[in-house]
């Protein structure tokens, strides 16, 4: 039996798309195989093989032993939107909001941005991307300046990312696009904080960006909308960063054009392989990901990351969460105490989380509200550690308090960037605020 | 050619490129890519640009090829997909950095470099009050290898109590006590291998404890030990020079010394002219600093003025020396030829001397210098340069005879060497090359007096096979140097009685220096092999952690000295090279462990200059080698060299190590420091 390939049904926002293949079919590369119901994207598959299982939440695809990477194009389209729409083209970044509703916008004032900060540590293919295809990410740019009639177009970038920012300097010819470099922090890369970073403005979390006359895009997104208008290839590969206990090194490694549907595994088993004992395979970055069973885990349109983790530290005392909207869910930090061996006592949200569509938001990510009442309530709810899920700022709060009040501080990052040897958020340097 | 895996993996930071036409998809491994070595003679004969977004050979193993290439395209990230971005940085924790586990552990795990974090987070795991680093947690170095006793989650700091092997000092100390009712209590908390012995009746039942403590602390604390006997530092033996100063040199009806004057016997060449029959004619200069600037023939020689005291042995005991004053060695043949090859460095004196170098005259010095003439075409035989240094040592022999007359009074300081082993330390050994290829190049080992003649062995007659020397023996005029090969690498007798290496190694706490091995080059190549076989077998049968060859001239000796380097490295030793190289003397031969090498030139050009002693090692270049060796012996890498000889290597590297010493190194002069010579305008200047 060859490869199978995994295409979920809802890798976007909105309701799972309709297959429209059945068991026994031959599929080519890049042929459709489900349609979107309302709201949502068209699914193509990105192997040639053939259809071995299809559910109401994914089709399975067996690979033909010859792989190519031609693939079926889409249909000319008369409009960017619509070539976009037939590409089935959803935000890259990680929300996976189908690309073609943002792109019926009209910006007649407005601002394309494209969000090129990618925030969470470790993750480097979006940077990696720009420094080798800065053109196409710049068409891509046009384009959905011309399908929003958009004047004006602004880069979001971290100001460390010198190679990529130079890339883009190249190919910028006029002065309709304009570099912002932004700071290192997280999470520099959330939507309305890459707004509020340009215009000085919160949007509140109901808002959507068109409430500030602009419509925000991933590097990668805007790299597929070119390639959808160019070459009309549809949303079949990913880029993705695979890194930590790998046994040909931690990397973090760069794979560019991955088939939406492999297995992650095989991601992994391309770098030899899980080194030794491990903690968690978190599938996206370090703050928002998620940790997977690496059997359940496929590239999706919206994968970021695969980071094999060391394990998690033991403690098998009493744990208060404190759950924030930039970073974990209450889920995710529950997930983690579990593998901490730690018993919840209390679990408490950042006065700043509000929940819009069922999803944490904050107000103001970014900038942090306070959060010494959160911690005196889990320390008085019996919390003799903490677990915290906080952005940046948020965190150095934390960390201005909780120490004081003798309650150590676990992030649920640490695990992640302790396996990469990278720095843990904690205090913030005082003379970068 | 394509590369081994092995030798990509040595390679991970090089230009990637690949050797022949790659057909697109394909998954580049290390037989697609060329070997690095030979990019710079590819870049140089204008058959490959290697472009700054080239990726390296770390980057691209693994990833796969875009589109189809051809040979020699360098590969640049448009096109691979699958590249690795960051180098797997390899995190180096410092031994010194407290044990913090990164892992959760069980009782009974050993622990690794790899169960430990890393210390970029210690501050912040501190400040969440995550870890407390106090006193008692070990270091990584001493924790790695322990095995634990107790189940330790990650992020615990790792102390004494809970490794196995460890004991509290405080319990060791306190264990014996005898209690008032003449019981004798042990308790012991944890051990290994306690071996407890009680006489069975105990008079003074205080002494008991005194007895014990020894036999219980056995493992327990091995890093205090360590720590606090560090080594050992063992005396060897003592060589006592006493100087005795001389201001002026005159003939006189005998020869003597009467306060600072030297006394020469008038009609001394007549006897020295006895000495062999090769020599034709014997004459004696008295240069005195203002006759520096008169002609000489050849410089063949500069030796010490030194006597062993009665009963002393050479490399021992004491031995009287002459300050102020040299005996040098010049001739030619009856045919006016030169006795030197590959350059000499006759003409005026002060214009072709390195003053102050080891092997050479100290300005201000006068120099009893010989003028010998020997039978017409003997100074390219071995018995023609003999017979001169033979009639000459006449000459000096008697001087030596006067000087063991010499009131102890006269005695104006007296210099002591002391020679030391440090077991403990890295065990190290000096090979010195040395030129043995008969005709005029050879050296007698070991003779009675400090560079006498007497009783010394030439080492060609010797197979030219290694001899091991004490450093006093080296540095009491052990080597009595008949070499004549080009002026400027030649080291002179004199050079050995101030060696700077040897000085140097003796007297670093950092190293057990064993032993100076000599060595001699033989003319012909199979003999070269089977001497540094020899060599090698040696250095294999004395255990040493590094060895440093050094060697004179350049050329053909150079072949010898890559074989015994190799022969030391194969054996996994690692050896640092010492030779003068630069331009002229670049190596003609190499091999894989010939990766750290010091070179010695001086000379502005990079050349065999004529100039006596120019290019000889001194003690900058000692101290180089010395650091290298340790560097290569503590397990880093020395970085390669350039392409091309570039001077400023050496400078970087001498400021690195007063950086790191902080000391301050001096450093030599060279030829500009002298007046130029018309041969030298004529010969050697570019300017």
């Amino acid at each position: 039996m060859g490869k199978v390939y995994r295409f979920f049904l809802k890798m976007h926002v909105g309701a799972p798309s309709k297959p429209i293949v059945d068991v026994g079919d031959k599929v080519k590369r890049g042929m459709l195989i489900a349609e979107p119901e309302g709201l949502g994207a068209k699914i193509h598959t990105s192997v040639t093989g053939k259809v071995v299982k299809v559910t109401d939440s994914f089709i399975d695809i067996e690979a033909d032993e010859v792989q190519t990477k031609d693939y079926v194009k889409i249909k000319e389209c008369s409009s960017i939107q619509e070539a976009v729409f037939e590409a089935g083209i959803v935000g890259a970044g990680g929300a996976g909001f189908p690309t073609h509703i943002k792109l019926q916008s009209k910006l007649d004032d407005g601002y394309i941005i494209a969000n090129c900060v990618e925030c969470e540590p470790i993750l480097n293919h979006n940077i990696y991307l720009i420094e080798k295809e800065a053109a196409k990410v710049i068409r891509g740019i046009k384009y959905a300046m011309e399908a929003t009639n958009a004047k004006k177009a602004y880069i979001a970038i971290k100001a460390k990312n010198l190679n990529a920012i130079n890339a883009l300097k190249k190919e910028i010819k006029d002065d309709s696009i304009e570099i912002k470099e932004m700071p290192d922090m997280y999470p520099m890369g959330e939507e309305r904080a890459v707004i509020h970073q340009i215009f000085g403005k919160w949007l509140e979390p109901t808002q959507l960006p068109i409430e500030a006359n602009c419509v925000v895009l991933n590097t990668e997104t805007l790299y597929n909308i070119a390639c959808a208008v160019e070459d009309r290839k549809p949303v079949i590969d990913k880029d993705i960063t695979v890194a930590g206990k790998l046994k040909k090194g931690k990397g973090p490694h760069v794979l560019l054009k991955v088939p939406i549907g492999t297995p992650i595994k095989d991601l992994i088993d391309m770098y030899g392989g899980i080194d030794g004992e491990y903690g968690e395979i978190i599938i996206g970055g370090p703050y928002t990901g998620k940790a997977e069973d690496l059997d359940e885990s496929y590239v999706t349109k919206t994968s970021g990351g695969a980071i094999v983790t060391i394990p998690l530290p033991e403690f098998k005392g009493k744990l208060g969460l404190l759950v924030c909207a930039c970073g974990a869910d209450e889920q995710r930090l529950r997930d983690i105490a579990a593998k901490m061996k730690s018993q919840v006592v209390a679990v408490t949200k950042c006065k700043n989380v509000v929940e819009v569509r069922g999803a944490n938001k904050c107000l103001t990510p970014g900038d942090c509200p306070g959060q010494v009442q959160a911690v005196m309530y889990l320390k008085k709810q019996g919390a003799e550690r903490i677990l915290i899920a906080n952005c940046n700022d948020c965190t150095n709060t934390v960390m201005g308090c909780a120490p004081k009040l003798n309650i150590p501080v676990y992030h649920h990052v640490d695990h992640a960037l302790r396996t990469m040897d990278m720095p843990i958020p904690r205090r913030l340097p005082i003379d970068k605020k | 050619m394509s590369m081994s895996a092995e030798k990509a993996q040595k390679y991970l930071n090089e230009p990637a490129i690949v050797c022949c036409r790659t057909e697109e998809g394909t998954i580049i491994s290390a037989d697609n890519l060329e070997d690095p070595e030979i990019f710079p003679d590819l870049v140089a004969s204008g058959l490959l640009n290697i472009p700054s977004n080239c990726l390296k050979v770390g980057e691209v193993l693994g990833a796969k090829l875009v589109k189809t290439i051809d040979a020699l395209t360098p590969l640049t990230p448009d096109l691979l997909e699958g590249v690795k971005v960051e180098d797997t940085k390899k995190v180096e924790i410092p031994k010194d950095a407290k044990a913090v586990l990164k892992v959760n552990k069980k009782a009974g795990d050993v622990i690794t470099l790899e169960d430990l974090e890393n210390p970029i987070n210690f501050e912040k795991l501190q400040d969440s009050l995550l870890i407390n680093l106090t006193e008692d947690v070990l270091t990584v170095g001493e924790v790695i290898g322990k095995k634990l006793i107790v189940d330790a989650p990650a992020l615990t700091t790792v102390k004494p109590n809970m490794l196995e092997g460890y004991i509290k000092e405080m319990e060791v100390n306190n264990m014996p006590q005898v209690t008032s009712q003449g019981t004798l209590r042990i308790k012991i908390a944890e051990g290994k291998g306690i071996d407890i012995e009680l006489p069975l009746f105990a008079p003074q039942p205080l002494q008991v404890p005194q007895v014990k403590q020894e036999a219980v602390s056995v493992k327990p604390v091995e890093k205090a030990k360590e720590e606090k006997e560090e080594y050992q530092e063992k005396e060897i033996r003592r060589l006592v020079r006493k100087h005795y100063k001389i201001t002026e040199v005159k003939f006189g009806p005998e020869t003597k010394i009467e306060g600072t004057t030297l006394y020469i016997r008038e009609n001394i060449c007549q006897d020295a002219l006895k000495v062999d029959n090769l020599v034709k004619d014997i004459k004696i200069d008295i240069i005195t600093p203002d006759k520096y600037n008169t002609y000489s023939e050849t410089i063949m020689d500069v030796q010490p003025i030194a006597t062993k005291e009665k009963g002393s042995k050479l490399g021992s005991g004491v031995t009287r020396v002459l300050d102020g004053v040299i005996v040098m060695v010049t001739g030619t043949d009856e045919n006016g030829v030169q006795i030197g090859e590959f350059g000499s460095s006759e003409g005026i004196l002060e214009e072709n001397i390195m003053w102050g170098r080891p092997g050479c005259p100290d300005k201000g010095e006068i120099f009893i210098k010989t003028q010998v003439t020997i039978a017409a075409g003997t100074n390219m035989e071995r018995v023609g340069p003999l017979a001169a240094h033979k009639a000459t040592d006449y000459i000096t022999q008697e001087i030596r005879d006067a000087l063991k007359k010499v009131d102890d009074s006269l005695v104006v300081y007296t210099e002591e060497f002391v020679q030391k082993r440090r077991p403990g330390r890295k065990k190290v050994v000096i090979v010195k090359e040395i030129m043995g290829q008969g005709a005029m190049h050879d050296n007698i080992i070991l003779p009675v007096e400090p560079v006498g003649v007497l009783g010394g062995k030439p080492n060609v007659d010797l197979g030219n096979v290694p001899v091991v020397l004490s450093p006093l023996e080296v540095l009491d005029g052990g080597i009595h140097a008949l070499t004549c090969i080009g002026p400027a690498s030649k080291e002179c007798s004199r050079h050995y009685w101030r060696e700077p290496l040897i000085i140097e190694a003796m007297n670093d706490p950092e190293i057990d220096l064993c032993g100076v091995v000599f060595v001699g080059s033989p003319q012909i190549n199979s003999e070269k092999f089977y001497v540094s076989e020899r060599l090698g077998m040696l250095i294999e049968a004395m255990d040493v952690d590094g060895a440093i060859v050094t060697t004179e001239g350049f050329g053909n000796n150079h072949i010898d000295f890559a074989s015994h380097i190799e022969q030391i490295g194969m054996r996994g030793v690692p050896v640092v090279g010492m030779s003068f190289c630069a331009v002229q003397g670049a190596l003609v031969v190499g091999n894989e462990y010939m990766k750290y090498m010091i070179d010695l030139n001086k000379s502005e050009q990079g050349i065999e200059n004529e100039i006596l002693g120019c290019n000889t090692l001194c003690k900058e270049d000692a101290i180089r080698a010395l650091a290298m060796l340790k560097t290569v012996m503590a397990g880093e890498e020395v970085k390669a060299p350039e392409r091309q000889w570039n001077p400023n290597v050496k400078e970087n590297n001498l400021e690195l190590i007063e950086k790191t010493y902080n000391i301050k190194i001096e450093r030599v002069e060279n030829e500009t420091s002298i007046p130029m010579s018309q041969k030298r305008r004529e010969k050697y200047s570019t300017k």
